[in-house]
């Protein structure tokens, strides 16, 4: 048995905390390797860029912290809960409670205006109608778009849209945020707006957030960086 | 926003691909319905109360054997018939049509007027009609469509007997199950061929119902053994003896009630697996969001059942209006008397439409149930 890599982390009680993560996926018959043995902790709180080349494994790495990906080996735990070891139905009802997802494509329902679609994560809670809609208004008021709740998704900016995206990983109050290139087809000034909210989750709100992205000047809004190669974190 | 707000706008949102897939499956559902009602009609003869207590005895070897006239005496000698008259069957042309939808029967008036249990005389008069042995009655039907009235002559040229007919009409029936017939004296018509001693069928009304298989049996055996054998049944099996020979139809018309389902499903199948396939991306996110499978399922089903259900509606309530509004005599010269979409053919070309659309869902929820959140994803870079 291999002995686990010391995890790159400084702090105790981490959120999120993974241990000797291997993905291989078979392509015809070969085997490749997206992620090797990869540990790691994550404090709360912190703003976690994950960088690395193409097929260096960060997205599937963020896949499966955030449970919609299995690992072929190794662990992971968010907030104490061992992730692999929950069944397909519980795994549903734990992202939906505990993760909040940005995607680069803001993938909002186009059929639903703004506050519909950021409704939709609520619609599986036990909320009430009149509570649901006080959250999702103060999830779009918290980035910025109180007065688009109505607006459909063609009706609003690319900038706008991962707003809303961002509004909808937020309104169930997750403890971790997870962004797969999300300022990937913004113009510079929407990227900047999106990045300053996903920084002020982790600084003022405690959210954990993790990103991944190529570009270096979006990483320098995280709090730590973490570097994929080849499916492993080098230093 | 609810459940059913979110599956409404989804199912709306290509409303033209909405509406063609609603209409695809009404007109299907007309077509079935139709077809279902056409098949009933043809393979379920109308029924009445005084069917139960008639009985119709006709040549053993074939209905279009006579019988002779002479066994009238010993049918009467019978115990539990109240009444019997001739009954033949004359199949004449009437005003020299290529087709006509209307039967004539020579009978004996005095003797019919029992066995005319649930029809009542509502023009001219009956015995008028029984007086005048070259006069007629004729189904209120008839009358109507032909605009005919009492006084009025009808002609009808042999194409069974060598010989016409020039019937005046004395008396109007109405309130059987076809009031369409033309009744005229069965003398006439024995005088017009040069009396040959013979009637078509003998037409018997019986005491009750029970007594109805005693006094079969003894027509049967009275006859057996004799020159002229006698098969003796109910009205109602000897109608299903004319519809037995309608095999081949009914088989047709299922077949192609099969091909309209078949049809429906795979317009369902189709539109169902085009809308689906393209959101495979927003059912990964709803995935990913915390949305289960059977949630999916569910938005799924609920869409493919609702727009067929739509459908089925529109269809099967618009074949309702049209058959009850139409003048289906009319439009089928006469063929038909009534085209009735009962409910029970409206509930089963429902819960087809419906199930159908069900069906239909069911590939593509699959699809959506086994995708991961991950490859789903992938389908929108």
């Amino acid at each position: 048995m291999n002995t686990p890599p010391p995890p790159t982390s400084t702090k105790k009680d981490p959120i999120v905390r993974v241990r000797s993560l291997s993905k291989v996926y078979r392509q015809g018959d070969i085997d490749v390797t997206a992620l090797n043995a990869v540990s790691v902790d994550i404090q709360p709180g912190e703003f976690v860029a994950l960088m690395g080349p193409s097929g260096s494994g960060k997205s599937t790495l963020l896949h499966i912290v955030a449970g919609i990906d299995r690992p072929t080996s190794g662990e992971v735990e968010v907030q104490g809960i061992n992730v692999g070891n929950l069944d397909e139905s519980d795994l549903a009802e734990w992202r939906n409670q505990y993760v909040g997802f940005v995607f680069q494509s803001f993938n909002l329902i186009p059929v639903l205006t703004a506050a519909e679609n950021v409704e939709l994560p609520l619609m599986l809670t036990r909320l009430g109608r009149a509570q649901r809609r006080e959250q999702v208004r103060a999830a779009l008021e918290l980035v910025g778009l109180g007065d688009r709740m109505h607006h459909r998704p063609d009706q609003l900016s690319g900038g706008q849209q991962q707003r809303v995206a961002i509004a909808r990983a937020l309104v169930t109050d997750p403890v971790l945020v997870v962004a797969d290139e999300p300022t990937g087809n913004l113009d510079a000034k929407s990227a900047t707006d999106v990045l300053g909210i996903l920084a002020s989750l982790a600084r003022d709100a405690g959210k954990t957030v993790i990103m991944v992205t190529h570009d270096p000047k979006a990483a320098a809004y995280g709090t730590r960086s973490l570097h994929l190669e080849k499916g492993e974190i080098v230093p | 926003m609810t459940t059913w707000t979110f599956i409404l706008k989804n199912a709306l949102r290509n409303p033209r691909r909405s509406v063609l897939t609603v209409s695809s499956v009404a007109v299907s559902a007309a077509l079935l319905t139709s077809m279902m009602t056409l098949q009933r009609e043809l393979t379920v003869p109308p029924e009445s109360e005084g069917a139960s207590l008639r009985i119709i005895a006709r040549n053993k070897v074939s209905l279009v054997q006579p019988l002779p006239a002479r066994q009238l005496a010993e049918i009467e000698r019978i115990p539990g018939i109240v009444a019997v008259t001739p009954f033949t069957y004359f199949g004449g042309q009437y005003n020299d049509e290529e087709f006509t939808s209307f039967a004539q029967f020579a009978v004996e008036p005095r003797r019919f007027r029992s066995l005319l249990v649930e029809g009542r005389v509502s023009g001219g008069d009956y015995d008028a009609w029984e007086k005048d042995r070259t006069s007629c009655m004729v189904g209120r039907d008839t009358m109507k469509r032909y605009g005919l009235k009492v006084g009025d002559r009808m002609k009808f040229r042999g194409t069974f007997y060598p010989c016409d007919l020039d019937l005046r009409i004395a008396a109007v029936f109405e309130g059987t199950v076809d009031d369409r017939g033309v009744f005229f004296h069965h003398k006439l018509l024995d005088e017009l061929t040069g009396d040959l001693g013979t009637v078509g069928t003998w037409y018997l009304r019986v005491e009750s119902a029970e007594k109805v298989p005693g006094v079969i049996a003894a027509i049967d055996g009275r006859f057996a053994n004799t020159a002229a054998e006698v098969r003796a049944e109910s009205e109602r099996a000897f109608q299903m003896g004319f519809v037995g020979m309608l095999g081949n139809v009914a088989a047709l018309i299922r077949t192609v009630n099969g091909v309209i389902v078949f049809t429906l499903a795979l317009v369902s199948a189709s539109t169902m697996s085009m809308t689906i396939r393209e959101r495979f991306r927003e059912m990964a996110v709803l995935k990913a969001l915390g949305y289960k499978r059977r949630d999916l399922l569910g938005f799924i089903l609920a869409e493919g059942f609702g727009l067929s259900a739509l459908g089925g509606a529109v269809g099967i309530g618009g074949a309702w209006a049209a058959w009850t509004l139409l003048d289906i005599q009319r439009l089928t010269g006469g063929i038909f008397i009534v085209f009735e979409v009962t409910p029970r053919i409206m509930a089963t070309a429902g819960v087809v439409a419906a199930l159908l659309g069900i069906v239909a869902s069911l590939g593509p929820a699959i699809s959506v149930g086994r995708m991961s959140v991950v490859s789903g994803l992938k389908t929108l870079d």
